[in-house]
């Protein structure tokens, strides 16, 4: 048994020496940059970062999630020289010269159970709903028919871009009895598959809900369309934006990420997290 | 001297093949004691942030929240309400199933549902969740009413992968019930009926007992099958019919983008899981070696 333990230990301490001189890599001179703010910018600048720095090796950047108003003020204090913002900057926040760029557009579609025979929600019903104040589709307008509400993961990006531009614009707060789903093909398969179902997906989804069997609804008469987010009529939509102090000057770090994010292939990861190219 | 060579030569592939051996060995040793370290070091931090009565207790899990909560009492009761059904969904037909294929089965019969139940064991999780949202999900909805995503739906579908674990042990430990003992009871004139449950199946108690144990730690690890008929919401079930989320559930569906103390309380909640699991292991441990000394091992 002591040899046992012996050969144990002398196993893992030379994991440990191999773990080590992995990581003691030769570094070059590197440069630390500090971006951070809204969450739901989050996974966008979280998943750029790394091809970012293998285009640029000298540098790098980190990304706080501190919401969108911390990380302007903190844009605003030079605390930080970019920041995420899932909202549209204030007068105030203008004045003091942030400047915001569109890198992404966020619209969610809503879908339900082709049992539900409603074509239309307005937003305040919607929020009544997620928020579990409307139980029975009959209270909108649809037959006498109990609601299911399927919602996705409380850390997905969908998540909280639905409880932010749907509930809480409503001062309301989600529900939590609902079922919840942790991918969008999840959220297709049960809205399809349970009578008087509802929920929500990320307007590039829209396919597989029609696919599986469900319908997407229209939201204060408009209907979730790329080009109804643009023109801002579709209510459960927003742009995304990084913001700078000033313009973008040429030839520095947060220039050089603003072009990666606007380019096709920072716009391919800005699909890639469920959101809308601006292109 | 060519002789001494050839000696020399097989005592040095005895030994060397004796080292591969035991560094193979050693690769799960290693892999367990890593593992178990990970988690612990992943999950201890969280206490410090909250309270382990907490935690442990409190029926709210609101991880997003403005002021995060981080309770999985709801989740642990949701495991054990699930694990239990299942197995008394199991226990019956597993048992009488090993007992049919020791006892009963002959020739081509028994190779059938052999290996059918073969299969049964093999067929990925995923493949039961969706089965369990065509069919079982349905099926409650339709018997009990709501919307079908429950416990209950889990819980049928955990029995039904939980069943080859039950037969096959079940049904080794009762077919190595001696002979004699058969014999001497159908000797005193017993039918073959009170033979099987008065003689038989308590000479394999112990095997019996330590099938549906294995099938429990089976059970209560279970992830993707019960997550895709659970309905996963994140509050305390009343009923079995009521929508839940179990342990494993609660961990894979944050486990994606967390980060902080939420990621550690996941870490917290996998922590709990494997001293169940540990737990069972134990118990399975003890009767096998307490039952070298019993008949029908």
């Amino acid at each position: 048994m002591k040899k046992l333990f012996l050969i144990l230990l002398v196993a893992m301490s030379s994991f440990a020496l191999f773990a080590q001189g992995s990581s003691e890599k030769e570094q070059v001179e590197v440069k630390n940059y500090t971006f951070g703010g809204s969450s739901t910018v989050a996974p966008i600048a979280k998943s750029v970062i790394p091809e970012f720095e293998k285009k640029y090796p000298s540098v790098e950047v980190g990304y706080e999630t501190l919401g969108s108003s911390t990380g302007i003020k903190q844009l605003i204090a030079k605390t930080l020289s970019l920041a995420g913002s899932s909202r549209d900057l204030k007068a105030s926040e203008l004045e003091k010269n942030c400047v915001p760029t569109t890198i992404a557009l966020d619209g969610l579609s809503v879908g339900v159970n082709s049992s539900v025979n409603i074509s239309n929600l307005s937003i305040g019903q919607l929020a009544a709903i997620f928020s579990g104040e409307i139980t029975n589709w009959s209270e909108v307008g649809g037959k006498d028919m109990k609601i299911e509400l399927i919602e996705r993961d409380e850390t997905s990006g969908t998540y909280g871009s639905f409880n932010e531009i749907v509930l809480e614009s409503q001062g309301k707060e989600p529900t939590k009895n609902a079922i919840i789903a942790k991918e969008n093909g999840e959220v297709a398969t049960k809205i399809a598959s349970t009578p008087g179902a509802i929920g929500y997906i990320g307007m590039a989804f829209n396919g597989i809900i029609t696919n599986s069997g469900g319908k997407i609804l229209s939201i204060d008469g408009v209907e979730p369309k790329a080009e109804n987010v643009i023109n801002k009529t579709y209510p459960i939509s927003r742009a995304l934006y990084v913001v700078t102090l000033g313009e973008p000057k040429d030839g520095t770090v947060e220039k050089d990420f603003i072009d990666f994010l606007l380019s096709d292939k920072g716009q391919a990861i800005v699909e890639e997290n469920e959101f809308i190219s601006v292109n | 001297m060519k002789k001494n060579t050839n000696n020399k030569r097989r005592r040095v592939i005895e030994q060397g093949s004796k080292v591969v051996l035991l560094l193979c060995a050693l690769v799960s040793i290693t892999a367990v004691i890593a593992i178990t370290l990970y988690i612990v070091n992943q999950g201890v931090p969280f206490f410090s942030e909250v309270s382990f009565t907490e935690f442990m207790f409190s029926l709210d899990w609101s991880p997003s929240a403005d002021i995060p909560k981080y309770g999985i009492a709801s989740f642990i009761l949701a495991s054990f309400e699930v694990v239990l059904i299942a197995i008394i969904l199991a226990i019956p037909v597993g048992l009488s199933t090993a007992i049919f294929l020791s006892e009963f089965a002959k020739g081509k019969l028994s190779k059938i549902v052999r290996n059918t139940i073969e299969l049964l064991a093999g067929i990925p999780s995923i493949i039961y969740g969706l089965f369990g949202i065509a069919i079982v999900v349905p099926a409650v909805r339709n018997t009990f009413g709501g919307n079908g995503y429950s416990l209950l739906s889990a819980s049928i579908i955990l029995a039904i992968m939980i069943l080859p674990t039950i037969i096959n042990i079940s049904e080794v430990s009762i077919r190595t019930v001696p002979d004699a003992l058969r014999h001497a009871s159908i000797a005193m004139g017993a039918t073959k009926w009170q033979t099987i449950y008065k003689v038989v199946v308590p000479a394999a108690v112990k095997g019996i007992v330590t099938s549906i144990i294995l099938a429990l730690g089976r059970a209560i690890g279970e992830t993707t099958a019960v997550l895709l008929v659970g309905g996963n919401a994140a509050v305390f079930a009343k009923y079995p019919t009521d929508m839940g989320r179990t342990l494993t559930m609660n961990i894979i569906t944050d486990m994606s983008y967390a980060e902080g103390t939420h990621l550690s309380a996941l870490f917290a909640t996998a922590m709990l899981l494997f001293i169940f699991i540990l737990l069972l292991n134990f118990i399975v441990v003890y009767i096998s070696n307490k039952s070298k000394v019993g008949a029908g091992e």
